[in-house]
């Protein structure tokens, strides 16, 4: 239970939108620090449904959760913020501001929590070569092709060296080369300690890197490691 | 590295772009110039009201009018009579605190004028008068009064000057307690407006809102760059509706010094007064500020 142990822990956590049905049902889960994991499960699984409860923006409607070692239900608005700034979200559609440049996204995280302008130039920008768009900084995003705007919501995500990185399908609009670059910087991410968790479709990912998988399949979660044909299930333990 | 990026930093939240911004503007105007009227009505009311209150404190007059009868001596006897009465009546009342007719030589001093020296007061029908001294704090009920005086007295009189104007000063009284009815029910208005539009606004940038959210971003940052836009809709809706509101409370002014007897132009407004009304931008700017910023910050908690 300890902060400098599980990123994430959930105790007989479940999901339902309105008065539907449960999406996801007594989930038990616990994120190492520093593990990186694939996130699987066919279309309407509850793969997003599930990282949404991982980046704070949903309530598990039963059960406990604790995130960074603090109990959700115990933690006031304003120190939720604070817990969410730790975390850096790739989202499936990339949902970045239409109407503001691509320097403007990417700076978004360190603006929220009032960092110095000088500062935020200089990193933002530092990350924008990196990704080699420095040439589209001030482009806004519907001047830019589907992997030009990936690359931003990932430059965005990990613009303030989160703790703990999400990422919903991230290559899925991209082709295989692309993918297997963005996997490589996930990898490096996570060895400077960043844990990560992928949600992906691509059998192909999953072979290539041998990471353990979190499966979700009938509403529940499943514990899977990639090891050739010995599916091997479990409900605790990575 | 010539000019540093956030000189053109644009705001995440385009709340410039939201069309509720001219309905704001527009309703702030107009209740900031309707507020400038009525505020300078009940301003010069006050003004109004305290000439007139200085007018009546401390001191007020009865007359004694004379009886006719060819005895001047027993027609003067009875005047005396009469006045004894009244003065009678005017010692058992509360908040008076002295009762003195006036003296034979004072009468003189005041006929002086116009019926010169030597004039033998006795013999003149002439009204008596009686300088009623009162208490600081006494609250004399005029009307009250100039029965009772009546009743003591068929000859004793009121001022009548006061006894009118302590209607006149019961009647500014009610229109200010309608005037400031209409002060507060324009500022619940405009918040009210604010209130709505801000709402609406947030439902229309749920999308920006919920990024910023995810974000880590608290709910005063949001909150903040509602408060900005607000004040700045505000003070502009509100500057509008004073630099209106100004050649129309001189003119009602205009008006008013046309009405004879000089007693509207009793309220005239003082420089404090003046002031006031110039500093309404600065009001409505703050009222847009802080209604907006708690909105926000309410409507978050319930959405978010
Ligand atoms: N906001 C929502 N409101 C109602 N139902 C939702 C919402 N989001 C997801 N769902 C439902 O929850 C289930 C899981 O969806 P999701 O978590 O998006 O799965 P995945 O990401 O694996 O495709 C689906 O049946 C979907 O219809
Ligand atoms: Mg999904």
């Amino acid at each position: 239970m300890a902060e400098n142990n599980n990123i994430i822990e959930m105790q007989n956590v479940g999901i339902r939108y309105d008065q539907g049905p449960e999406v996801l049902s007594d989930i038990k889960l616990s994120l190492k620090k520093g593990s990186f994991h694939f996130l699987t499960g066919k279309s309407g699984a509850g793969k997003t449904s599930l990282l949404s409860m991982m980046y704070l923006a949903q309530k598990p409607s039963r059960g406990s959760m604790s995130v960074f070692g603090k109990n959700i239900n115990f933690t006031n608005r304003d120190n939720l913020a604070s817990l969410r700034r730790r975390i850096g979200v790739v989202f499936q559609d990339f949902r970045l501001l239409d109407h503001l440049s691509a320097f403007d996204n990417v700076a978004l995280p360190l603006r929220v929590c009032g960092m110095d302008e000088r500062e935020i130039r200089k990193r933002v920008t530092e990350l924008l070569n990196w990704v080699e768009l420095d040439a589209h900084m001030q482009d806004t995003p519907d001047t830019l092709s589907g992997g030009e705007k990936q690359r931003i919501a990932i430059a965005r995500a990990v613009i303030n060296r989160p703790e703990l990185l999400l990422a919903d399908e991230p290559t899925g609009n991209v082709d295989n080369f692309i993918a297997t670059k963005l996997m490589k910087l996930f990898v490096e991410l996570n060895k400077l300690g960043t844990t990560v968790v992928i949600a992906t479709h691509s059998e192909k990912l999953i072979n290539d890197f041998s990471y353990p998988c979190l499966h979700l399949q009938n509403r529940s979660l499943h514990i899977i490691r990639p090891n050739g044909y010995s599916m091997l299930r479990e409900q605790n333990n990575v | 590295m010539s000019r540093p990026q956030y000189i053109s930093r644009k705001q995440e939240l385009p709340l410039k772009g939201d069309s509720t911004s001219i309905f704001l503007q527009v309703i702030i105007s107009i209740s900031v110039f309707i507020f400038a009227i009525t505020l300078s009505g009940v301003l010069s009311i006050n003004t109004m009201l305290y000439n007139w209150n200085q007018s009546i404190l401390g001191s007020l007059t009865v007359q004694i009018m004379p009886i006719n009868d060819v005895n001047k001596e027993r027609a003067t006897a009875q005047t005396l009579a009469h006045q004894d009465k009244a003065i009678e009546l005017l010692q058992t009342v509360k908040g008076i605190i002295k009762v003195t007719p006036l003296s034979n030589e004072q009468l003189k001093e005041l006929i002086q004028p116009w019926l010169g020296d030597g004039v033998n007061i006795n013999n003149l029908p002439i009204p008596r008068i009686i300088d009623v001294k009162l208490a600081a704090d006494a609250e004399i009920d005029f009307a009250d009064l100039a029965q009772k005086l009546a009743q003591a007295s068929p000859q004793a009189s009121l001022d009548n000057h006061k006894l009118w104007l302590s209607k006149l000063i019961d009647f500014a009284d009610g229109l200010k307690l309608i005037a400031s009815t209409v002060l507060i029910l324009v500022i619940l208005i405009t918040s009210g407006a604010i209130f709505y539009t801000t709402q609406m606004s947030l439902g229309l940038h749920r999308h920006i809102i919920e990024i910023l959210h995810i974000m880590g971003a608290k709910d005063t940052y949001v909150a903040q760059q509602y408060g900005k836009r607000m004040a700045w809709l505000g003070f502009c809706g509100g500057l509008f509706g004073m630099l209106l509101a100004i050649p129309t409370i001189f003119f009602i002014g205009s008006l008013a010094v046309r009405i004879e007897g000089g007693i509207i132009s009793d309220a005239t407004l003082g420089l404090v007064d003046w002031g006031i009304i110039f500093s309404l931008p600065i009001f409505s700017m703050l009222i847009a500020m802080y209604t907006a910023y708690y909105t926000v910050k309410r409507t978050l908690q319930k959405m978010l």
